[in-house]
């Protein structure tokens, strides 16, 4: 009797030569895909941008943008659709969102996939120094010198939304090179309940300080403060940041890069005492995990007395709809108050807002579009329609113009705060730095931390981060 | 032994030929073990692709120090990355909250699953329904749940502490207090991932002979005595099934830290997972992130082993 063949086994000899095979379609694969990874050699630093815009197409084209959810976004594309068309009937704007949490990771995954689904990556002034330093994005320095009258910006926020390495004095330096151009200036406002505390704001931080915690006892249910505490994105960095700023301290020093004594001297010491210890006590319980839609919405609901929050982010405040403060918005207006921060031992305000940066990704035909769409959205007649649609420009002319400062009762603060701005790092290690410094101020506000023991650990690890170039494995631990 | 019938054609009075065509015509078949190669294929591929490649291209950047981002050559750091992890203070730390997170979740989970199960089994009228209620949750995405409970356990707004208050109760700061946030996450957790225990449970409840407990009546056993000495001996191999299926999970857990606390307050509910996250995605330290997960993959394939042995002994037993 003849037994039949068994299935799934075959001869020693057999088994052996697929074992071979297989191993051996593995090593190619992979020798395949380490060859990837070697043509990225030639691109360390940021490609250049033509100095004239190339000739655009006529044919149907989408220019995509990437920023993060928040109503600045859906302003511009409206804002782009209705008026950049007018000039390319061809060109629709897309601007794609993502949730602010994921804004950096949806962008440098593209950039590390050397492919992008955006044209214009809106970044984060901070974001500069890893996209310039990964060649990400272009080197736009000939086309601003062709195309962009300089003159017309205050040099700092040509300097921060564009210029790597960062104008660390405040001041744009007129050689380096320019890798964006702004899109949005922001910085934050003190929000004050004038029903509550008064017509004039407070003009120090220690009298801000008071006047909310008098507030706060007079009136059961507010609370006297309320301000970001979060430890995602820059949250509770920017918090610390300002008040560092406002009582003298410094964040490093650029030219020696020393985190380590620097940003935990005497002020820094004092910023964080104050901010843990006088200000938290202040805000609402349970806010230890508070941005910008929590903020706002303590405002609108008539729970905090005196609040800080980013001016792009503050538009909603004035909605009838979204208040409990009144149902028109003079009603609100009646109650809410919008001023430039308090000063102590300096003027120093946070910068925010950001620039827009063309993708060294994007199809040539794309980027030409950009080039031409940036030239265009910087023209003086645009920024005031862009001033007037709800946008902050970066433009001197625009931003001392009646379309922008009655656009909104918060505008007159940028206007006010644009001499008065400092900056993070736009270091390429800037997202693990803020990243420390968010997760330990967070722990301070939230008793995980004492002050003092929090800022010295953001001392330390900062250091470290900015040390550990040379270190042979380990990095980003 | 007859003569085969003739095949008939269409064609009245023509006898069609019997003999087998000349092998020369014919195509050439495929054996048995060709056509599983043919079918298998595909989803080999597939793996190899999928898992396999991405694994071992993983576990070759481990050693080196390649940035996704950063691009250039990926150099060559021997155990560095390696050591630079097992050496951590910070690798330590999430290890201890990972460590207190998986325990809690699933020690609670499957007490929890297990008394459901229990009490759901002993149950004649409405288990179907019932035991597709309790599923609800687990059908749910992970970053739904986190959402809603996220809302419902605001310290100003949250529905949770609108109940305590009514009952006379202080409020409590559920996500950002160091203590309640890591029990916030397990309660979460629980409330999601119960019901998978509980479903294994019941199917072992069910599957265990009637005449065992016809027996232990006639034998006048105590409810406590059927309980200890039938009911959980033969449930015990599929539930510590169901327990290694949650604590693997649970080891690797990410989105309820990311949606419900992001690690906060401070990094004080930061997970394993979540910490490689951030070392991948913050700096695209690709080189660590890549020991850091090959690393993790280790512990639970070590820890697996070792559970699975346990769970042959007690087999055999």
């Amino acid at each position: 009797m003849r037994h039949p063949k068994r299935l799934g086994r075959t001869s020693v000899s057999g088994r052996k030569v697929q074992l071979a095979t297989a191993a051996m379609l593995l090593v190619a694969t992979t020798l395949v895909a380490c060859g990837d990874g070697q043509d990225d050699d030639a691109k360390v630093s940021a490609p250049k941008a033509p100095a004239t815009i190339p000739e655009l197409t006529k044919d149907p084209l989408t220019l995509s943008f990437i920023w993060f959810d928040w109503p600045p976004a859906h302003a511009l594309e409206d804002f782009a659709n209705a008026e950049y068309k007018k000039e390319r009937p061809n060109a629709t704007i897309k601007v794609n969102t993502v949730p602010n949490a994921n804004w950096h990771d949806a962008m440098f995954t593209q950039f590390a996939a050397r492919k992008t689904d955006f044209d214009i990556a809106i970044l984060d002034s901070q974001h500069i120094g890893e996209a310039v330093t990964n060649g990400n994005i272009l080197d736009l320095t000939d086309f601003v010198k062709k195309n962009i009258d300089v003159k017309a910006y205050d040099p700092y926020l040509l300097a921060a939304y564009g210029q790597f390495p960062q104008a660390e004095t405040g001041k744009r330096d007129e050689n380096a090179s320019l890798y964006g151009l702004p899109l949005l200036g922001d910085t934050w406002t003190m929000i004050y309940r004038k029903d509550l505390i008064g017509d004039k704001p407070p003009q120090t931080w220690d009298e801000m300080i008071s006047v909310a915690a008098k507030c706060q006892a007079n009136n059961p249910g507010v609370s006297g403060l309320a301000f970001h505490q979060a430890n995602g994105s820059d949250a509770a960095a920017v918090t610390y940041n300002t008040v560092n700023g406002v009582y003298g301290g410094n964040l490093w020093d650029p030219k020696s890069r020393k985190i380590d004594g620097v940003l935990n001297d005497t002020a820094g010491h004092e910023a964080m005492d104050v901010l843990v210890n006088k200000m938290k006590p202040l805000t609402a319980k349970g806010s230890g995990n508070w941005f910008i839609d929590e903020v706002n919405a303590s405002v609108a609901q008539g729970k905090s007395c005196i609040a800080f929050n980013w001016i792009a982010a503050s538009g909603g405040l004035l909605d009838p709809k979204q208040s409990t403060l009144g149902t028109t918005r003079e009603q609100i207006l009646d109650k809410l108050g919008f001023a430039t921060l308090p000063s102590q031992k300096t003027n120093l305000v946070p910068l925010g807002g950001m620039g827009m940066h063309v993708s060294a990704y994007s199809p040539t035909a794309k980027q030409a579009e950009a080039l031409n769409f940036m030239q265009w959205f910087e023209r003086a007649d645009v920024q005031k329609k862009w001033a007037a649609a709800g946008g902050v420009p970066s433009r001197t002319d625009a931003l001392e113009s009646p379309e922008f400062l009655n656009a909104g009762p918060f505008n007159q603060v940028y206007t006010d705060s644009v001499p008065r701005m400092r900056d993070m790092w736009n270091v390429p290690e800037y997202a693990r730095l803020v990243d420390i410094e968010n997760t330990n101020v967070n722990a301070a506000l939230n008793g995980a931390k004492k002050p003092k023991e929090a800022l010295d650990d953001i001392a330390k690890e900062q250091q470290g981060v900015l040390d550990s170039s040379n270190r042979k494995g380990g990095g980003g631990l | 032994m007859s003569d085969p019938a003739p095949a008939t054609t269409d064609r009245p009075g023509q006898v069609a030929s019997a003999t087998p065509p000349a092998p020369g015509r014919s195509r050439r078949r495929l054996s048995d073990r060709g056509l599983a190669v043919v079918f298998i294929s595909p989803a080999l591929l597939l793996l190899l692709g999928m898992s396999v490649f991405p694994l071992l291209w993983a576990l070759y950047l481990s050693f080196t120090d390649y940035s996704a981002t950063r691009g250039g050559p990926a150099r060559f750091v021997g155990f560095g990355n390696y050591t630079a992890i097992l050496t951590s203070a910070q690798v330590h730390q999430r290890a201890l909250t990972t460590l207190i997170y998986v325990v809690g979740a699933v020690t609670l989970q499957t007490v929890l699953g297990f008394t459901i199960a229990y009490l759901i089994s002993r149950r004649t009228h409405g288990r179907g329904l019932l035991t597709t209620l309790f599923l609800v949750p687990m059908m749910l995405s992970p970053v739904v749940v986190g959402l809603f409970w996220r809302f419902m356990l605001d310290a100003q707004f949250g529905v949770i502490n609108s109940m305590l208050g009514s009952l006379g109760l202080g409020q409590v700061e559920w996500l950002t207090r160091q203590r309640t946030a890591l029990v916030s996450l397990i309660m979460v957790d629980t409330w999601q991932w119960t019901p998978f225990i509980m479903l294994i449970a019941l199917a072992g409840l069910t599957a265990v002979p009637r005449y065992l407990y016809e027996a232990a009546s006639i034998d006048r056993a105590s409810e406590w005595f059927r309980f200890r000495t039938i009911t959980l001996p033969l449930v015990w191999p599929l539930l510590l099934i169901a327990v290694l299926f949650r604590a693997i999970e649970a080891f690797r857990l990410f989105d309820l830290v990311y949606i419900l606390t992001s690690g906060g307050p401070g990094v004080s509910t930061e997970t394993l997972s979540f910490h490689v996250y951030k070392v991948a995605f913050l700096g695209f330290n690709t080189g660590t992130a890549s020991a850091y997960g090959i690393l993790m993959v280790l512990v639970v394939i070590v820890l697996t082993q070792l559970y699975l042995r346990y769970l042959n002994k007690l087999k055999e037993g």
